[in-house]
């Protein structure tokens, strides 16, 4: 699954960057997020708790920055498994300034395997997309506050 | 197939309904006819804590007229909607999208509400409600509030239902003369829901000027959608093929997502919301004039 | 001693029905065993991945766990999944019951748990932790076996499973002669098989007595008891296989799995009954698959469509490991792929690949559906390319009815056939005709009818001993309890196919009573004489002879014991009515009763006859059968939506003498719909990462009534000689002859879009992107309306 798209945030690039470097900022950002512990350098170990309306899962798994250029891109990769089967992802994140804002650009692949994969077909992208959205959304909102 | 271990309640009352789903807040899911939830819960997608089946609620199963409108029970059943009598007569596009529903068995346990409550992007429902205008009623502890169609799917698998609310009643207009309605569907194959579902309700004015028109959209997107330009290209404007093959063209707005999956790519969907737009058009026209369709 | 017909050829009724509309029959997930424990599997997300680590510590101590255990716990305990297939240099790839190392595609069990009730065995189930190095999938078969592929099996060199080929004829000088030289590729794509009920067992060990009790859906009860003995390492004499009530198999359950043999272990292991029951999502990753075969085919013909030479390449996905029968699927397809026709001249090259997937198996047809959709959609191509009726050209191209037993290239003996006389009923039934001429009438309004064609044979009645790879043979026992009622205790192992009711038809001619004092026992080994079971269209042809040879052999003791009563020759007794009487002299009898009685009280028998009445069997065929057929589809494509509507359905099938008409109708017509499914519906999908998408019925979409239209059955009748009932079988027919059918009318409904070839499921998107993006050369054809949206509602009546 192919996953890319663009956000634009209310906050210079410099602080968007702080924001993704920060790992309690970022959890807070994660959705379903419960619990990020810091494991290493730009290495985190999350709990996570995903879905859409009924349907949500318990997914433990690790978050990695696995290259990066400050301010301006980096790579993230993120693994969780659960019950439900194992969520796979990596994409590249560049920050490009407009003035006060930031324009997020965002590309990259994600992979879901066991039962959301062979269920889940017809609502897996827009879940993902969803969550995404959030994903960007709480970090505007970090941003203003 | 076998669901986690949940705490089960079969109120016999809305209000001990209610009661309950104040108490136990998020924990709690509603079960009604089970065609959604109990799928899920089977194989653990959904692992909710507490389950409040309100399938024994008599009080919420029943079609009647009221106050120049249909009120129909959320616990309505798909075949209960599709054989009334009264709805037949004078809001037949329920009845008409009920017989597209599964098949006998889900027709048999399926809820009008529920279906509607869980707010699936490929049910056959939520087009209809739409092209009704229809009025949704929740309850809570707290009170009634009424939604209008157009207000109450607010994204895949999201209603705008309140967390404590529960879904109560569906209300739908008694149609004027010359009116015509109509639902087509493209199904699934598989699961036989809507990968494009489109309903028209269609009234004629004099001269065959189409007086007053609404089509409801479901499959296409992450939500089912009223189509407002396609409306807005046909009132005021003598009804004809040409007019409703045109009118069709504007079926899936920009601002909607078509969805793509193994059974249909976005590109495939789009194009389909426009054939079983103007199919469905062309259907209530014919009905409008008295045609047999 | 003649015999009279009364029973066989008639339309009766299942006996089996009854009990099965009523809800009185009992499956395997039916039984209940005091203190039953329940097995859940821990399966693998994965397609391809290393197991690094598995803690079982807290399912262990989860409340209601008996036992948890993984492939390390097992040890050398359980033997390996068997495969009975042997070919020439062929790699093997043998399961472990458990993974342990790595696994190979998505719902390979790695461990499994066994507690008080389900519930208790799938929340435990839930804390097995397994953590997985994930490794490159293979998934799709034609990279598999590109040169630097990651191989799945690290002992070899590549993925390649095993090599075969086949050429009969002057291949070369065929095609140097041909004036036309058709080709195509094709994708016969992978299937599930989907039965009712999904796979369940259940083991009971008795240590006092030693005996070992299996319940298994299976359609091999026998084959299974020697497997599960092997894989134990007990005596065979221990272990007691019982198949109840089998809710359909199509093959599926025509093999050993990892599940019986690790319940049965279990059983002995933990001294507890101990049940597990499929859930349909595993009945999709972890049962058997069918077809997916990719085959290249190369037909050499003459301008005036005279077929010469035929050359195919199959690419076969077998799937990560063998099942019982996986490697020899495809060679079947290579046996049969000349379909009804004469061609001098064959090349079949064959290449099994390994990939991460479920195993494909025997599947309803098994490899012949494959033959016949791959020639039957040559031959299309062949009628098209040379602007001919693809009726005549088949007409052309068929062995004359005198030319039989014909040989094939394919080193095959067809036993025996009027193929021109199917197909022109066939024709005459769906007034073909008419037909194309209401198809170019409809094509000038803008209407896209098509019509397909498809003449088949296929090979059953499984088979020569020589011929197969464990025994073709199969058991029957006739005894006759001394109150004059029949057991039939048969080595077949029927789950649907009716033959509680036609094997009583036979044993009620043969010895003049009724069909209701005939019990047909079949499916346990502790009754039954070791059998060979129920698969490729053998019960009747195989089995059904076998029982009516025990049938004769008893009847002739009767017949002895009745002559010596009467003082009359036994040459001369017709048994009838409940009697046995001198045919010149019917007054002249003694009652079938009195005659059973005689052998057990055993007080006047003839000199040096032994009392009681049983005969036993075994019968061993001289070579296959080769059931044959017409069939006619007429589809309408709805060119707006891409949508196929299938109108008519006429099937001429010719399956030699018929025992039961109802039963040979109810085959044909549920192999016509799973045909269908196959054409215009099923899929198995595996995304790239191995993940089977497609893994629920939400997504899998099978055949439903309202897909189907009233199916117009007809029949000619060529007894086979290879049997002395002159059946050739019926159980897979309507699969291998209706998928070509199907998909070449579609086929040509798009005909006037350029479509030359359409590969399955003919899916609505697809066909709606072919007539978009068609450029004509001249004018664009018209496109009509002629759906109102009602789709595949549109027929029905309320």
């Amino acid at each position: 699954m192919k996953l890319q798209g663009s956000y634009t945030l209310p906050a210079k690039r410099e602080a968007v960057w702080q924001l993704l470097n920060d790992p309690q900022r970022l959890a807070e950002c994660l959705p379903g997020c419960e619990q990020l512990e810091v494991v290493g350098v730009d290495h985190y170990r999350v709990r996570l708790k995903l879905g859409m309306a009924a349907i949500s899962g318990n997914y433990t798994g690790s978050v990695k920055l696995t290259e990066k250029k400050p301010p301006a891109w980096c790579r993230m990769s993120v693994e969780g498994q659960g019950a439900a089967g194992f969520v796979q992802g990596e994409a590249k994140i560049e920050l490009a300034g407009e003035g006060n804002q930031t324009v997020v650009r965002y590309a990259g692949e994600a992979s879901v395997g066991g039962l959301i994969a062979s269920v889940g077909n017809r609502m897996m992208e827009l879940a993902a997309r969803r969550i995404l959205e959030q994903f960007f959304a709480n970090l505007a909102s970090q941003l203003r506050t | 197939m076998i669901p986690a271990a949940f705490e089960y309640h079969a109120p016999k009352s809305l209000e001990e309904a209610l009661r309950l789903l104040s108490r136990h807040g998020n924990e709690a899911k509603i079960l009604a006819g089970g065609h959604s939830l109990l799928p899920l819960m089977k194989l653990r997608l959904a692992a909710p804590r507490c389950v409040i089946d309100i399938g024994r609620i008599q009080a919420l199963r029943y079609i009647r007229e009221e106050n120049g409108r249909i009120a129909i029970g959320a616990l309505t059943t798909h075949t209960e909607v599709l054989e009334s009598p009264l709805l037949r007569a004078k809001c037949p596009l329920l009845p008409q999208t009920a017989w597209e529903i599964g098949d006998v068995q889900v027709r048999n346990r399926g809820t009008v509400g529920w279906s509607l409550a869980h707010a699936d992007p490929a049910a056959d429902y939520p087009a209809a409600v739409l092209a009704l205008d229809a009025e949704l009623v929740a309850a809570s502890v707290h009170g009634t509030r009424t939604l209008r169609a157009m207000e109450f799917f607010v994204d895949m698998l999201t209603a705008a239902l309140l967390p404590g609310e529960i879904l109560t009643e569906v209300r739908v207009p008694i149609l004027p003369p010359r009116t015509g309605t109509a639902y087509r569907k493209l199904h699934q194959p598989a699961s036989g829901y809507a990968l494009v579902g489109a309903a028209a309700c269609l009234t004629l004015g004099p001269g065959g000027i189409v007086e007053r028109v609404a089509v409801g959209l479901t499959g296409v997107g992450p939500k089912a959608y009223r189509a407002v330009a396609v409306e807005k290209a046909l009132a005021g404007k003598k009804a004809s093929e040409k007019l409703l093959t045109g009118a069709a063209r504007h079926a899936v707005p920009e601002h909607v997502e078509p969805l793509s999956d193994l059974q249909a790519s976005a590109e495939y969907r789009t194009a389909m919301a426009v054939v079983f737009v103007r199919r469905a058009l062309e259907s209530a026209l014919a009905r409008a004039q008295g045609k047999p369709r | 001693m003649a015999t009279a017909t009364r029973y066989m050829g008639r339309p009766l009724k299942r006996k089996e029905d009854p009990r099965l509309i009523q809800g009185l029959s009992h499956y395997v997930d039916d039984l209940r065993l005091p203190d039953m424990h329940y097995v859940v599997f821990v399966r693998s997300p994965h397609a391809h991945a290393r197991i690094r680590s598995m803690d079982t510590s807290r399912a262990q101590t989860a409340p209601g766990v008996l036992a948890v255990l993984t492939g390390q716990d097992l040890g050398n305990a359980v033997g390996v999944i068997p495969c009975a297939a042997q070919l020439p240099e062929m790699k093997l790839a043998l399961r472990p019951p458990l993974a342990t190392e790595r696994v190979l595609f998505v719902g390979e069990p790695v461990a499994l748990v066994v507690a008080v009730d389900r519930y208790a065995a799938r929340d435990a189930a839930e804390l097995v932790e397994v953590e997985y190095e994930p490794l490159t999938p293979i998934v799709d078969p034609e990279k598999a076996l590109a040169r630097g592929a990651p191989v799945l099996h690290p002992q070899y060199s590549d993925n390649v499973a095993y090599r075969w080929e086949l050429e009969g004829g002057d291949v070369g000088a065929a095609f140097q002669k041909a004036d036309k030289v058709v080709r195509q590729k094709m994708v016969n794509q992978r299937l599930i098989p989907v039965a009712l009920e999904p796979r369940a067992v259940v083991a009971n060990y008795k240590p006092g007595e030693n005996k070992l009790t299996v319940w298994s859906t299976t359609q091999i009860p026998h084959l299974l008891r020697t497997q599960i003995a092997a894989a134990l390492g007990v005596p065979e004499y221990i272990v007691h296989v019982i198949a109840p009530e089998v809710g359909g198999g199509f093959g599926s359950k025509l093999n050993v799995y990892a599940e019986e043999v690790l319940v049965a272990h279990l059983a002995m292991r933990l001294g507890k009954p101990v049940k597990w029951t499929e859930s349909r999502r595993e009945n999709f990753q972890a049962t058997i698959h069918g077809r997916d075969q990719i085959a290249t085919m190369e037909l050499a013909v003459k301008r005036d469509g005279t077929l010469l030479g035929l050359r195919c390449h199959i690419l076969a996905d077998l799937g990560a490991y063998y099942q019982l029968l996986t490697p020899l699927i495809p060679t079947l397809t290579g046996l049969m792929i000349c379909g009804c026709y004469k061609i001098p001249a064959v090349r079949v090259e064959i290449t099994g690949a390994f990939t991460n997937k479920m195993a494909t198996d025997a599947y309803r047809g098994a490899g012949r559906p494959e033959a016949t959709y791959f020639i039957e959609r040559a031959i299309d191509m062949v009628a098209a390319e040379l602007k001919k009726d693809p009726a005549e050209i088949r007409r052309k191209n068929f062995p004359k009815p005198k030319e039989f037993p014909y040989a094939t290239p394919t080193g095959l003996i067809y036993d025996s056939a009027n193929y021109p006389k199917s197909l022109d009923m066939a024709l005459k039934k769906s007034g073909y005709r008419r037909l194309r001429a209401q198809q170019a009438k409809l094509r000038r309004q803008g209407r896209y009818l098509g019509i397909g064609l498809s003449t088949y044979v296929e090979i059953c009645a499984m088979g020569p001993s020589s011929a197969m790879p464990a025994g073709g043979w199969e058991s029957a026992t006739v005894r006759i309890e001394p109150t004059g009622k029949v057991n039939i205790l048969t080595g077949a192992s029927p789950h649907g196919q009716g033959q509680e009711t036609s094997f009583a038809q036979i044993a009620a001619d043969l010895l003049g009573l009724e069909p209701d004092d005939i019990h047909v026992v079949h499916g346990d080994t502790a009754i039954v004489p070791y059998g060979i079971g129920t698969f490729g269209s053998r019960a009747t042809a195989v089995g059904g002879t076998a029982v009516y040879t025990a049938l004769v052999k008893i009847r002739d003791k009767l017949a002895t014991i009745a002559g010596h009563i009467l003082q009359e020759d036994p040459q001369r007794l017709v048994f009838r009515d409940k009697k046995i009487f001198l045919k010149s002299n019917p007054a002249k009898s003694v009652a079938f009763a009195e005659a059973v009685g005689a052998a057990y009280i055993a007080k006047a028998l003839p000199a040096g006859m032994e009392p009681g009445l049983e005969a036993t069997h075994f019968f061993e065929p001289s070579n296959f059968t080769f059931p044959f057929g017409a069939h006619v589809a007429v589809v309408e494509v709805d060119p707006e939506t891409g949508e196929v509507h299938l109108q008519r359905y006429v099937a001429v099938d010719d399956c030699g003498n018929v025992i039961n008409p109802l039963l040979v109708d109810g085959q044909v017509h549920g192999g016509i719909v799973q045909a269908l499914g196959q054409a215009f519906l099923e899929e198995a999908v595996y995304d790239e990462n191995g993940q089977l998408i497609t893994g629920e019925l939400t997504d899998y979409a099978i055949p439903r009534a309202w897909d189907v239209p009233r199916l117009e059955t007809a029949r000619t009748v060529t007894p086979s000689p290879v049997n002395p009932l002159g059946v050739k079988g019926v159980g897979e027919a309507g699969t291998i002859g209706a998928t070509p059918a199907l998909v070449n009318a579609v086929v040509d409904a798009l005909a006037p879009f350029g479509v030359r070839h359409l590969d399955m499921p003919t899916k609505r998107e697809r066909i709606w992107q072919l007539i978009r993006k068609f450029k004509p050369t001249g004018s664009r054809p018209a496109t009509k309306r002629v759906g109102d949206g009602r789709g595949r509602r549109g027929r029905r009546k309320r």
